[in-house]
């Protein structure tokens, strides 16, 4: 239904973050607060309209906006993660010096992005969406100005971002001179109809992978990301591991919901990315191995998941892959907001050794910590256990047992890591020349990390509600 | 006359890059350069579409002709930094430049044999255009403008003085 209310939730976003940059020209007070609540309210807003759109199908733009319940339902959990990261930013940015209160415009800008990729079919749209994402990404990395690793974080994401952006530009030129079209059906139909060759397009839509790779940070396009998200002030890499992630497999998984099987063109491309995912499965996992900066631990992770992610977009399975991207919003931002509360004023612990002893000294950061890890290896009865399980029985029910072996073995290893930082709470006595005190009065982190064990519990015991939702919003496609 | 033109325009063009290319001194190479889009908009002027010509003047000429300008004040080198003559970079580019002659052969010929006298309609006049952009286009134009401000908004985060900075 073409209906100027297709608009609503990104417009009520867009408009959050001009009133954030207008209250904080106007009013410029030390605490910055008050533009986090505010900022806030208008996720809220737009979450309200996201949900009376539910069902609706909205469109907008000749159909180049079209809410459906699939772009509905992440709208949702990209306002979530927001509010998420908006609550661990409230005390954050004032104690590392990061205090800056455009940090909440940017950072409903990076939304507005990742509401315009997810929400349209139209690949241009769709690259725009990504650049909005990706410039706020940019500057939001290097808001710690007076810390060198954040400059440089900001500089590396920056000069590798606008790279693969150039790919992708290069990727969608060449697609359009092949398919004629941008729209996502409109290609599919190309690589699906006629003999004729197809070389040109084959190479524009790998040059658009290679450009999808960079930004979800698959192996061998991983290269930024460790030190990207070491530097970034902790609360933005806590969103860059999950908000673009996000986004980036939302598109991939419209780009490749009808595409397998058509042709011996689609059969290179499943190869192609078949290789991608075991590649990002064990070289995340291995290199996490030698790591003992939490901080970098959590990086790899990261780019593991996505490689496990892979495999449902493999399998063509997208309800496993919305639940897994569900179940990665709560476990990763909630090991980073355990990360979080490691900190003082103007100090923060990011070293395995300052995690010696913290289990039973910080009973509750310590606690909710070991749970998301334990979530994020993959044991029941957690979410991450549930995610992995229905993505791998996916890749099962259509004969991908090779890629779900390589899979098992790569998150086996990865349990290793995980419970290195357990043991390391509970089962290391602290070293006397390391004194790690943090201060505790901060409730949004608390708040934060309460909701993220609710949630990773909900999601690994009684998952049927949210199955259901996800179910009504991918039979939509 | 408009032959005339045209190759007194192509002549302007090719002799500044190559006067770029070959001069040592950072302001000479901007202003060649300068020189060279101004005679590329001539050219797009000769081609019957003004509007590129004027863009080709406002945004290369103008706009990062300044962008060039200012990189070159603020890094001051008195002299140019002196290339390292390597035997396989001159190789590699010797070979790139074959290939790129032979590709845009290619590209000429092919453009050619699908020409046939007369010109279609002005594809790049400014009407057509502006209906293409607040018609077709009219999302991804706005969706443009929130991109320039989360630019814009990046960019002074970034660099901008805070009260207790020095």
């Amino acid at each position: 239904m073409n209906n100027l209310a297709a608009l609503s939730p990104l417009l009520c976003v867009v408009l959050g973050a001009l009133l954030v940059l207008l209250l904080e020209v106007l009013f410029n007070k030390e605490n910055k607060s008050y533009l986090g609540y505010v900022s806030l309210a208008f996720l809220a807003g737009g979450a309200a309209l996201c949900v009376r759109s539910w069902n609706k199908l909205y469109s907008f733009f000749n159909g180049t906006l079209i809410l459906d319940n699939l772009a509905l339902f992440f709208f949702l959990l990209f306002s979530l993660a927001g509010a998420f990261i908006i609550l661990l930013s409230l005390k954050y940015i004032s104690d590392q010096e990061a205090n800056h209160g455009e940090l909440y415009s940017l950072l409903l800008l990076a939304l507005s992005g990742m509401m315009i990729m997810v929400s349209s079919p139209d690949l241009l749209v769709i690259f725009l969406g990504l650049e909005v994402l990706s410039v706020s990404c940019y500057a939001l990395a290097g808001l710690k100005r007076k810390d060198e690793k954040s400059a440089e974080a900001a500089l590396k994401y920056f000069l590798l971002g606008s790279f693969a952006s150039a790919f992708l530009v290069l990727g969608l030129a060449l697609l359009y001179g092949a398919a004629h079209s941008m729209v996502i059906s409109g290609i599919i139909e190309y690589f699906q109809a006629g003999t004729a060759s197809k070389t040109m397009g084959l190479i524009g839509l790998g040059l658009v992978i290679v450009g999808f790779a960079f930004k979800i940070a698959l192996v061998p396009f991983h290269m930024w990301t460790p030190d990207v998200y070491e530097g970034a002030p902790t609360p933005m890499t806590a969103f860059f591991s999950v908000a673009p992630k996000s986004a980036g497999f939302a598109v991939l998984l419209r780009i490749f919901l009808d595409f397998w099987g058509a042709s011996a063109e689609t059969e290179f491309v499943f190869w192609a990315l078949w290789v991608l995912s075991v590649l990002t499965m064990v070289v995340g996992n291995l290199i996490a191995l030698r790591q003992t900066n939490v901080k970098r631990i959590l990086a790899y992770s990261s780019i593991a998941h996505a490689g496990y992610m892979l495999v449902a977009v493999l399998a063509g399975d997208q309800s496993s892959l919305v639940f897994y991207l569900t179940a990665y919003l709560f476990m990763n931002v909630g090991a980073f907001a355990a990360l979080i509360g490691m900190s003082k004023k103007g100090k923060e612990y990011n070293e395995l050794e300052d995690f010696a002893g913290i289990g039973f000294k910080y009973p509750w950061i310590g606690g909710t910590f070991a749970v998301f890890l334990i979530s994020l290896a993959g044991f029941p009865p957690t979410a991450g256990f549930l995610a992995k399980f229905y993505v791998f029985s996916a890749a099962v029910r259509v004969g991908l047992v090779p890629l779900v072996v390589i899979g098992v073995l790569a998150s086996l290893i990865s349990v290793f890591y995980y419970l290195r930082i357990v043991v390391a709470m509970y089962m290391r006595e602290p070293s006397p020349d390391r004194e790690v005190t943090i201060d505790q009065e901060n409730p949004a982190l608390f708040l934060v990390l309460f909701l993220c064990l609710y949630g990773v519990l909900q999601l690994g015991i009684f998952p049927g509600n949210i199955l259901t939702i996800i179910r009504m919003a991918v039979s939509f496609l | 006359m408009g032959t005339l033109l045209f190759f007194l325009l192509g002549l302007l063009c090719v002799g500044s890059v190559l006067g770029m290319i070959l001069s040592r001194n950072q302001a000479h190479n901007a202003l060649l350069l300068v020189l060279s889009f101004a005679s590329l908009g001539g050219l797009f002027g000769l081609l019957d579409a003004p509007f590129i010509a004027a863009v080709q003047i406002i945004i290369y000429a103008g706009a990062i002709m300044v962008l060039f300008i200012f990189v070159i004040m603020m890094v001051n080198l008195k002299e140019g930094i002196r290339p390292e003559r390597k035997v396989w970079t001159i190789r590699l580019s010797a070979g790139l430049a074959v290939f790129l002659l032979i590709e845009l052969g290619l590209a000429v010929k092919g453009t050619l044999a699908s020409i046939r006298g007369e010109a279609g309609p002005a594809i790049g006049s400014p009407t057509e255009l502006g209906r293409l952009l607040f018609t077709d286009y009219l999302y991804p134009f706005e969706i443009t403008s929130i991109l320039i401000i989360a630019a814009l908004v990046g960019a002074i985060v970034l660099v901008k003085k805070k009260k207790d900075e020095r």
